[in-house]
This record gives structure tokens, C-alpha cells and sequence, in this order.
């Protein structure tokens, strides 16, 4: 770390808020740290204790707290693939040990660890440093009124502009459209991260059948925006988060219909930021934030689904489990037959590839 | 008669010679001066100097990796890479005790930088660093150290690993800047274009060029008849449309952005009412946001106040009587108006025309709602590698680039109106 970046952080510090020993969660704001405040901090022993902030994403702040010795995050809300890599870096701290002996074990005496095994997780090194939070994501949704006859409902309908003409709506970075094209070619979805990973020409592969879609394409960069372009008839189906999706539908009236196979299941993991102030209360915090109970406890304001398979029962056995009496079953993204057609992302694959693909994927874009 | 003058010093009262007096008065003004601005000077070196220097200090620098494999990366330089298709049994010797003894930190930030160079770099050392611990745990010393990497996976057998160490082996490097250009180093270290498919930063700087351009343009062409408006009209009169021209300054960045979502869509306002006029079929509504268009028109808009607002105080102060005396003179008005209004507001224009163009070229937020497939600049992919990919020295080099076109401009705008022309008013 260099003397200059030092000195300009510690100006910039002088002038932040000065909160005395309240753990300091990094999230990503809106209904997502809103459901974190209900589901974790509200439900904690001490909830003025927990202070959510708002970030935008990625590694890059924490690691400029980290190497500047000026830590005020104490626990960050991060992506799987970010989980890895700070963990690998020591922006985060190796708790292994002490997520082995204080986390809560599930009902059947499963570890926790074994317990996100068993919702279709592999071990990656982002598992010494975090505790699970939630499944979200990319999945593809359509209004139902817009098709009066067949209705489709797989990735090979999403990426067939004859049998279903019309705009798609798409992001702009390759996670998840890369996975999907896969299944639109015929790969099995669980096979998918396998077949990336060893088949040599498979993202190629990936890239001709984006390219059957790609002049009817709509590209979105804020999760707000897919909502907007179907409503708005400007395209009939998109990729979105599906808690987005979720929410229009429980909260705002809509009729949204989801995809579910070619879904592509991606994680947030609570990461504890090495020289964290509040090292000791946070790393209570995450043992909390990641009990089956709260986890499920997540899912009544967002319908993200919990990474611990154990939270499921707890949702399906006391349906109705959304406020107001609404049942939030259909909307998990991760309940056991859903998981059969679904990619659960490889975050460490994507970390390996993700800079090189996301150039080519813009590229491709702009062509 | 004979005039004598004294050569003698002119001495003060006290006796010190005049000079001495008045240069020692004199410094103590310019410390005084010195230390009222001292604090602003401060401030300028803490949160612009030093920032800035970091930033191209950062867009060279490759100390972290060569601090952690020193004796890999020395050996590597004495491959004959004509001679021998893999490196030396040396490298890989220091590769084993340097992944074996070294920290798991800076090991891991040295993958994150490795990884730059190639992807699949993080999870091929990661792998083979676990499989040398047990190695090294149960005490056995390999025979050859070549073959125990490649048998602990088949890709330390693959040259293209090994010639990326080129981008590394060297403290100081300029790969950075070849990666923000589209290019990158070869087996034997010399620049070559990168991998075809990859190719879009020299297309983005191309595109943040052009879309810098012509906003510049756009808004020079609107405001001025704007500023040239608002300067002329009764004051009653100019102080309410004034308000029109700040009120959409004032208002939210997002919010302008998404207001011209809703205007420019397909199903937006401006086709539903060209549809309804006829001018175009209900299947040929124009796609006029999520590419470059609409990230044109809605910079245009969101920028247009900072080119009004310097010309407006220009033109106001441009006396009206010399219009009339050009005329008066026998000048048509379009003469008058080019010889004589014109150059009169060639200060509120630089100042505008800069403004903007400063501006336009590091955009960030607009461009990435509204840019869609094609209408992103040089400011997301900055964004990208400073979040996502940590990649801070190809950020730097970014930065450094749009660093040095500013700077050009500067010099260009010095040479040919000269800088002392700026005027906010």
C-alpha cells in the first residue's frame, strides 16, 4: 500500500461518521438489506448493534480499507466469486475453526458446511472466510398475457426467435447468459459448469447460440430495468433476479411467469474483513445470520432462497410463510425439483475466466 | 557645472542598506502569502497530486508478484525458449519451494495479478500448491520436479502457461498499458494484438471519443441559441426560462436518465406519437435508447446546462450597442453577427465547449443505463476492473490514458486559442 493512497484514506476518514462499536454490514441496499435488517439483525440478541451500510459491489473498497489499515466494514455482503478471492488474498479473515465449532449444526446433525452440500454446493476457499446467506438468481420470466397461444417454457423457446418472435431482454456481463445458451443447446443444466470447465469450444459454442438471438436483443445493466422493459411490452421475456420478479408479483400485482429450467442459481456470502474493529460481535453476528431459522426467516421479505438446504422444510412446512398469508414456495428459486433443471454458477471457474469473457461478451455485444 | 553622484549605499535609518531592507520586507510578504495559501495548496497535493501520481505509479508497477516468486521468475529468463519447448527443471524447482514456503496472502494476490496474464491461472496454483504441501508434509523429495507438476495436472506441460510470464517477470512493466490498447506480449515478450474475439478497448475508446465529440457539438448547437436568449431577453422575462435551464440541472442524474428511458423505448413517447402521426409503421418503431443513440441523446441533455451557463455570462456582458454600430456601419446582420458577436463569445464557448468535453469523456452512469449494447465508454470498463476483476493496474492505465488525452486536448486548446481565454463570466 502506498504512502499517498494512506494518507488520502486517512484525510477521508476524518471526516466519516465515528460509530462506536456497532458491527458494520456492507450490503447491497433496497428490499435485499431491508430483508437482511427484518430476517437477521431484527431477530439478533441486540439488534441496535448491527449497522447495514450500502455498497456497490466487488472487492474493490475492502481491499482498499484492508491495505491502508483503515478498516471500518467490519462483515461485507459479497458474491461467491468475490467470497474466493478475498478469502485468497486476505482481504478476509480465515475463520474456519471458528465456523466449525460455533455454527449451528441442521436438524439432522449435519454440519453447516454439509448442509450447503446438500443444497447442491461444492466446498470453494471462500468457505473459510464466510457464512452462506442466500440462493438468488438469473432466471427468465415473460408476462403471460403477451402470449395467448403457446407459452414457452424452456431455454431452447428463449433463444428461438421464430417459434417465439419478439425482443429478449439480456444484461450486460456474460454471467448466466453463457450457462444459458449451454441449456438452449441441449446441455443437461446440471451438466453445464462441467462441460465449461473441460470441454475445449464450449464457450464458442456458448457464443453461436447467443448469436441466434442477438439482433433481438434489449441489453439491461440495473436489476430495475427487465421489470420495466416486460411491463412496458418493449420486450416479451427476460433474464431478471428473480427476487425482483418476486416482488412485482407478490407486492405489486403482477402475473409474472418464471422459467425455471436454465435458471442459474448464484449465492451471497457474509465475509468477515480482516483487522475488522468489531471482529469478535461480528463473527457472533454471521453465526446468527446463518442459523436454518433465519435464513428462512429471509426468504417472508425476498424470495431469494436459503443456501442452507435446511431452511427449505422450515419455509414448506408452515406455509403460508410470506406476510399477508401469501405462500412463498413458488417463488424459491432452490426447492429440490427446481434444482434438477438448474446451474448452480461456478464461482471459482468464473473467477478464473470471468475478465476474459466479459471482454469477449462485450465485444460481441457492440458487433 | 559637474554633477557627482554617490556611489555609496542608500542606507535606512537604522543603518541597513536599502536593499537589504526592502528585499527582507518583501520576503516576509511572500511567506505571509505563502502560508494563507498554504492550506489550499495542501489540500490540492493530498486529494489531487498524490491520488493522481498513485494512480500512475500503480498503471507500472509489478513489484507485488516479482516479491513473492524472485527465484522462478529469474530462472524463467534463462529458458531458450528456441531450444526447449518447457522451461528448465530449475524453474519449476524454485516454482515447488516458493508456492511451498511462501505466505498464502501474498501468494494469493500474486494469483489474482497471475491471472491477468492468462485466465485459469487462480485455480491451476491453488490445485497444485495443496498437492505440494502434501508432498512436502510427508517429506519426500521429488525426483524431477517437471514431471511432479505435470502430473499433478497436465497443464504445467502446456507452453502458453509459461510464456505469460513475460508480463510479469519484470518490476516495472508496461503491460498494462498494452491491455488497455488491445494488446498484449508474446512468447519472446514482443507487443502483439490480443486475441481477436477479446478486441474492444481501442473500439471504446474509439466510441467515448466520438460520443465526447459530438455532445460537445450537440450541445453547442443548442445552447447557443439558449444563452444568446436568455442573455437579450428583459430580465423578468429571462430570469423565469432561466429557470427552465436549471431546473433539469438540478434534478437527480438518475432521474433524467430514466425520464429519457420512458421517452426514447420503442413503446416510449416519441414512437407512440410518431406512430400516431404516421410517420412511421407500428413495426418500424425506431430503437433509439440501449445503444449509442440514446446514450448521445441523453447526454446531450443532461450536459446541455454546462455549455449554457458559460455562454449565457459571456453574452451578457457583450454590449448590445455593438451589433447596431456594426450595422450602422453597413454590415448585413449574419456579417455583423460573425465578425463582430462571434468572436466576442469565443471565451464562454471555450469554457463550455471544455466544460462539456471533460465531462462527456469520463461519463460513467448514463452510459451504462441507457448504452445497452453499444453505447458504453471507457468509464464502465474502469469501473469493471476496479470492482469485479481488482485488475488496478490496467484501471490505472486507463485512467492514465484519459489522463493524457485530456492533457493533449489542453495543449491543443493553448496552442491554438490560448488558455487565457477561458471566461465563466
Amino acid at each position: 500500500m502506498s504512502k499517498f493512497l494512506k494518507a488520502f484514506l486517512f484525510a477521508s476518514l476524518v471526516f466519516a461518521p465515528f460509530t462506536a462499536s456497532a458491527v458494520t454490514v456492507a450490503s447491497w441496499g433496497g428490499a435485499y438489506t431491508e430483508s437482511q435488517q427484518k430476517a437477521y439483525a431484527d431477530t439478533y440478541s441486540d439488534p441496535s448493534s448491527i449497522v447495514f451500510e450500502n455498497y456497490n459491489g466487488g472487492l474493490g473498497e475492502v481491499r482498499a480499507q484492508v491495505e491502508s489499515g483503515s478498516v471500518t466494514w467490519d462483515l461485507v455482503d459479497v458474491l461467491p466469486s468475490d467470497a474466493i478471492t478475498g478469502c485468497d488474498e486476505g482481504l478476509f479473515e480465515d475463520i474456519s475453526s471458528e465456523i466449525a465449532e460455533l455454527s449451528t449444526p441442521g436438524p439432522d446433525g449435519e454440519s453447516m458446511l454439509e448442509d450447503m452440500e446438500n443444497n447442491g454446493l461444492e466446498y470453494h476457499s471462500g468457505w473459510d472466510c464466510c457464512v452462506p446467506q442466500i440462493f438468488w438468481t438469473y432466471v427468465v420470466f415473460y408476462d403471460p398475457d403477451a402470449f395467448p397461444g403457446e407459452k414457452p417454457d424452456s431455454m431452447a423457446d428463449f433463444f428461438d426467435t421464430e417459434k417465439f418472435p419478439g425482443k429478449r431482454g439480456i444484461h450486460t456481463w456474460a454471467t448466466g447468459v453463457i450457462e444459458k445458451a449451454m441449456v438452449a443447446d441441449g446441455v443437461s443444466p446440471n451438466a453445464v459448469p462441467t462441460v465449461l470447465a473441460n470441454q475445449t469450444g464450449a464457450i464458442d459454442r456458448a457464443f453461436e447460440v447467443m448469436d441466434r438471438i442477438k439482433d433481438d436483443v434489449v441489453f439491461w445493466s440495473a436489476g430495475s430495468q427487465p421489470l420495466e422493459l416486460v411491463k412496458s411490452g418493449e420486450v416479451i421475456m427476460a433474464i431478471a433476479y428473480n427476487g425482483r420478479v418476486g416482488a412485482a408479483n407478490l407486492a405489486e400485482g403482477e402475473n409474472f411467469e418464471y422459467i425455471w429450467e436454465g435458471q442459474v442459481l448464484d449465492q451471497e456470502y457474509l465475509c468477515l474483513t480482516a483487522g475488522a474493529p468489531n471482529r469478535d460481535a461480528a463473527i457472533d453476528f454471521m453465526m446468527h445470520a446463518s442459523t436454518p431459522e433465519a435464513q428462512a426467516e429471509q426468504a417472508k421479505y425476498i424470495t431469494y432462497g436459503p443456501m442452507r438446504a435446511s431452511g427449505i422444510p422450515i419455509i414448506q412446512n408452515n406455509e403460508p410463510w410470506g406476510p399477508g398469508g401469501v405462500d412463498i414456495m413458488p417463488h424459491m428459486p432452490n426447492t429440490p425439483e427446481r434444482l434438477k433443471v438448474s446451474i448452480v454458477s461456478d464461482p471459482q471457474w468464473w473467477s478464473d475466466y470471468g475478465a476474459e469473457i466479459n471482454e469477449r461478451y462485450a465485444a460481441w455485444m457492440g458487433n | 557645472m559637474e554633477v557627482t553622484i554617490s556611489t555609496a549605499e542608500l542606507l535606512t535609518t537604522d543603518g541597513i542598506p536599502l536593499k537589504q531592507s526592502l528585499r527582507k520586507a518583501e520576503r516576509r510578504n511572500k511567506l505571509r502569502a505563502f502560508l494563507l495559501v498554504f492550506p489550499l495548496l495542501l489540500f490540492i497535493i493530498v486529494t489531487f497530486v498524490m491520488p493522481i501520481g498513485d494512480m500512475l505509479l500503480r498503471s507500472v508497477d509489478d513489484s507485488q508478484i516479482n516479491s513473492v516468486f524472485p527465484n522462478t521468475f529469474n530462472e524463467y529468463k534463462n529458458w531458450d525458449k528456441g531450444a526447449d519447448e518447457l522451461p528448465p527443471e530449475e524453474v519449476y524447482k524454485s516454482l515447488f519451494f516458493e508456492l511451498a514456503n511462501g505466505d498464502k496472502r501474498q501468494i494469493g494476490k500474486a494469483l489474482t495479478r497471475m491471472n491477468y496474464a492468462k485466465s485459469g491461472w487462480k485455480s491451476l496454483i491453488k490445485k497444485t500448491t495443496r498437492e505440494i504441501k502434501k508432498i512436502v508434509k510427508k517429506g519426500e523429495e521429488p525426483v524431477s520436479y517437471k514431471d511432479t507438476f505435470i502430473k499433478i495436472n497436465k497443464f504445467w506441460g502446456d507452453p502458453t502457461y509459461w510464456y505469460s510470464f513475460n508480463q510479469m517477470v519484470n518490476d516495472r512493466s508496461s503491460i498494462y498499458y498494452w491491455n488497455a490498447l488491445d494488446r498484449t506480449f508474446d512468447e519472446d515478450g514482443d507487443v502483439v494484438l490480443q486475441d481477436e474475439k477479446r478486441r474492444m478497448y481501442i473500439k471504446t475508446w474509439l466510441r467515448t471519443f466520438k460520443v465526447s465529440v459530438y455532445v460537445t457539438i450537440f450541445c453547442l448547437i443548442l445552447g447557443f441559441p439558449v444563452a444568446h436568449l436568455l442573455a437579450n431577453l428583459p430580465l423578468r422575462y429571462s430570469n423565469l426560462l432561466m429557470i427552465f435551464v436549471l431546473l433539469p440541472f438540478w434534478t437527480s442524474l438518475l432521474v433524467r436518465t430514466t425520464a429519457w428511458i420512458v421517452m426514447l423505448q420503442q413503446n416510449g413517447v416519441i414512437n407512440g406519437i410518431l406512430v400516431w402521426l404516421g410517420v412511421i409503421s407500428d413495426d418500424g418503431r425506431i430503437q433509439m435508447v440501449y445503444n449509442e443513440a440514446g446514450t448521445l441523446i441523453a447526454m446531450t441533455q443532461i450536459l446541455l446546462p454546462f455549455m449554457i451557463l458559460p455562454l449565457y455570462s459571456v453574452m451578457r456582458v457583450i454590449p448590445k450597442s455593438h451589433m447596431r454600430a456594426a450595422q450602422n456601419l453597413g454590415a448585413k446582420p449574419a456579417m455583423a453577427f460573425w465578425r463582430v458577436y462571434l468572436p466576442q463569445t469565443i471565451p464562454g464557448i471555450s469554457a463550455g465547449g471544455l466544460l462539456v468535453f471533460v465531462l462527456a469523456i469520463g461519463y460513467f452512469i448514463t452510459p451504462e443505463l441507457v448504452g445497452g449494447k453499444d453505447g458504453k465508454l471507457i468509464g464502465s470498463w474502469i469501473a469493471y476492473h476496479l470492482k469485479t476483476t481488482l485488475n488496478w493496474g490496467l484501471c490505472a492505465a486507463l485512467g492514465g490514458i484519459l489522463l493524457g488525452i485530456m492533457l493533449i486536448f489542453y495543449w491543443l486548446y493553448n496552442k491554438i486559442v490560448g488558455i487565457d481565454n477561458i471566461k465563466l463570466g
